[in-house]
């Protein structure tokens, strides 16, 4: 009864904290809600027009192929590099309440799950291809939310002892871009380079949310889809961990 | 239901804190190649104390103390170092009014989210949201985004939502002053009608005044430990203590 009351309270909590954060997101910006539309789509513009006519890509539409990658990049990315400083930024309240904190990591990337799926949805409508992949999109969400909960609530937990911890994530974004398969595909890289890939656990959920959605051909599915249940668990078990060891003095840090 | 006539509402037990001095944040880097040296401190040291239902205790102390530190252990901020505490029931803290409050959301839309911050839920604040309202005496302006509101107006709204959270044990700072004199009666008053009614309330203050009017056991805290634990005697002990030390020119 105490533990229902208790998670009751956590998911409206939750629920608060994402409603703020995609209300104040958008509340004094004119076009509202067409802005997490136009700013992919710049994107994809830009990119697919660097890579289709610059460097040729021999792939079928390419830019199709590119905007299903990027919707579930810029899902982690931004998930993932605001959910970084979030227990800095959010210092006053920490410092004067006591509430679950995982829920602002976690009321970061519901907000941006929210835009994501309006994403999927447009998409959907835009290139009118739909197909029975598509049941196997809730998979492809589930290991993005696994791995972006996971990997947000670690360095998010870090980033309040050792402040450079968003500096080096700031970084390494840049660098993961690349070292994802989004602006080209994962037949155009060396074999010798094989499974090394999907060590990086983005690939193997791009992979599968293109396939879903524009139905590009994936190979070998079950031991891609254990090494990365086995990668996400493991980070998130550990983001768990520090996050309930550093979590207690938070407050001492701030 | 049976009333026992000395049930507690918190209990500590040897509790220190220990801080790690940083003139300068740690580095994940900085760690790892072992770059850094901490200095550490004790903020509060074997403080042990068994606090009552229904006391009004006053927590003074020069700057410095640990009174602070006591507070955040006891509202769950943060953890102690060693020891153990146990608090019996739902504990408040007025440490800031507010805390989450933010500019751009409505003062209704506030009151939701303020309320589940310090841990009421979404029906319980449903229900008590015309109360909380027209305690905080902000009229229309509930429906205005918090950045419209001074900050006597933010600081009253946040004062109402947090007596109406249904607190076991409350914690009070400073701030109780807020507002205009007549809304600054009217927490008082509600402070007062919630002691009757068996809450605990500590408070935290340089207002000695305030502290010898509304408290019934004074704790005195100096360098982390506890130095006096009574009744109103030990204000005077204080008072005492920090003219000897030169520093009594901020009390009135």
């Amino acid at each position: 009864m105490k533990n229902k009351k208790k998670l009751k309270h956590w998911i409206d909590f939750t629920m608060a904290l994402t409603e703020r954060e995609i209300k104040s997101r958008y509340k004094h910006a004119a076009f509202g809600f067409l802005w997490m539309v136009l700013n992919p789509l710049f994107q994809m513009l830009i990119i697919g027009f660097v890579f289709q006519f610059f460097i040729k890509f021999e792939i079928d539409n390419y830019f199709e192929f590119l905007f299903s990658g990027l919707l579930a990049w810029n899902f982690f990315s931004l998930s993932f590099s605001k959910a970084v400083p979030i227990f800095v930024n959010e210092r006053y309240l920490i410092k004067k309440a006591i509430f679950p904190r995982e829920s602002l990591v976690i009321s970061v990337i519901l907000s941006n799950l929210f835009h994501l799926l309006i994403g999927f949805f447009l998409f959907a409508l835009l290139t009118m291809s739909f197909s029975f992949n598509m049941i196997w999109l809730p998979l492809g969400l589930f290991l993005l939310l696994l791995f972006t909960i996971g990997i947000s609530i670690l360095f998010s937990s870090l980033n309040v002892k050792y402040r450079d911890i968003n500096f080096i994530v700031q970084a390494m974004l840049a660098l993961w871009f690349y070292a994802t398969p989004i602006v080209y595909s994962l037949d155009m890289i060396p074999e010798s380079l094989g499974m090394l890939i999907y060590l990086n656990p983005l690939s193997f959920i791009v992979e599968i949310i293109r396939f879903s959605l524009s139905s590009y051909p994936i190979s070998d599915v079950p031991i891609k889809l254990g090494v990365n249940l086995l990668i996400s668990s493991i980070i998130f078990i550990l983001g768990l961990v520090v996050f309930k060891n550093e979590n207690k003095n938070f407050d001492d840090w701030m | 239901m049976k009333k026992k006539k000395k049930s507690k509402a918190i209990v500590i037990n040897k509790i220190s804190k220990e801080y790690v001095l940083h003139h300068q944040k740690p580095t994940f880097f900085g760690t790892i190649f072992g770059l850094e040296k901490r200095q550490r401190f004790f903020a509060l040291k074997d403080v042990s104390l068994k606090i009552y239902k229904g006391e009004k205790i006053g927590i003074i102390g020069s700057n410095g103390s640990g009174k602070t530190t006591l507070l955040k252990i006891a509202a769950g901020i943060t953890t102690q170092t060693s020891g153990k505490i146990k608090a019996y029931g739902k504990v408040v803290s007025l440490i800031e009014l507010g805390a989450g409050f933010h500019p751009e959301l409505t003062g209704r839309e506030n009151i939701f989210l303020n309320g589940l911050v310090i841990g009421m839920d979404k029906d319980e604040i449903k229900k008590k949201y015309d109360s909380i309202v027209e305690f905080s005496g902000l009229g229309d302006f509930i429906h205005s985004p918090l950045y419209t509101y001074s900050s006597g107006m933010s600081l009253r709204l946040g004062f109402s939502i947090a007596v109406h959270s249904n607190p076991d044990v409350l914690i009070l700072d400073e701030e109780i002053a807020v507002g205009d004199e007549k809304f600054r009666k009217k927490s008082m008053k509600k402070i007062n009608e919630f002691s009757r009614k068996g809450i605990t309330i500590i408070l935290v203050s340089h207002w000695l005044d305030y502290i010898r009017k509304n408290c019934n056991r004074i704790v005195w805290l100096e360098k982390g430990n506890i130095k006096a634990d009574g009744g109103e005697e030990i204000i005077d002990e204080y008072v005492d203590f920090l003219k000897k030390a030169g520093k009594y020119y901020y009390v009135i």
